[in-house]
């Protein structure tokens, strides 16, 4: 039980830096906006 | 222009400033969003966009022709513009360190009036935020 457990922290913590990896806030500045 | 940016996918919120000129997205979490789309859609919707900045959060990689490029999702990354910022980075290429970058990824070139939506675009960092 222990091992499972020891194996899900491991799991986690390599997969959670890549699904936390994204775009987080997009500007842009426009022209001819009215 | 909002309701068409707002039915992009990926995108959660839209906010546009007629005073500055501005539109501040926000990506929904976990969701892709795909900046060339964005384009296309303000430029569809009767507007050029001047500049396209974003913070974009991921893991610095070289890629097979030896340029940096920023992996934010397994299949999403952007090729990143050499400048002085960017060679901070090399130290950290094929890390595990997760960095935050707020980087111009579009600018209009001069005289154009039309987005080069299928060319790809480069991310030229404008700050290093976080290294993580």
């Amino acid at each position: 039980m222990n091992k499972k457990a020891a194996l899900f922290v491991l799991l986690g913590s390599i997969l959670a830096p890549v699904t936390q990896a994204q775009i987080k806030h997009i500007e842009m500045r426009v022209e001819g906006m009215t | 222009m909002k309701q068409h940016l707002g039915r992009q996918s990926g995108v959660q919120n839209v906010e546009v400033s007629l005073i500055d000129g501005k539109v501040q997205i926000v990506p929904k979490e976990d969701a892709r969003i795909d900046p060339p789309q964005l384009l296309k859609a303000v430029y569809d919707s009767g507007v050029s966009v001047a500049e396209m900045d974003v913070t974009v959060r991921g893991k610095i990689v070289k890629d097979a022709s030896g340029s940096l490029a920023l992996q934010a999702e397994p299949n999403q990354s952007f090729t990143i513009a050499p400048n002085e910022l960017s060679k901070e980075l090399e130290s950290l290429a094929n890390s595990q360190t997760v960095v935050t970058l707020l980087g111009q990824l579009y600018k209009k070139p001069p005289g154009k009036k039309k987005p080069e939506t299928s060319a790809p675009l480069k991310l030229l960092i404008l700050e290093i935020q976080r290294k993580e």
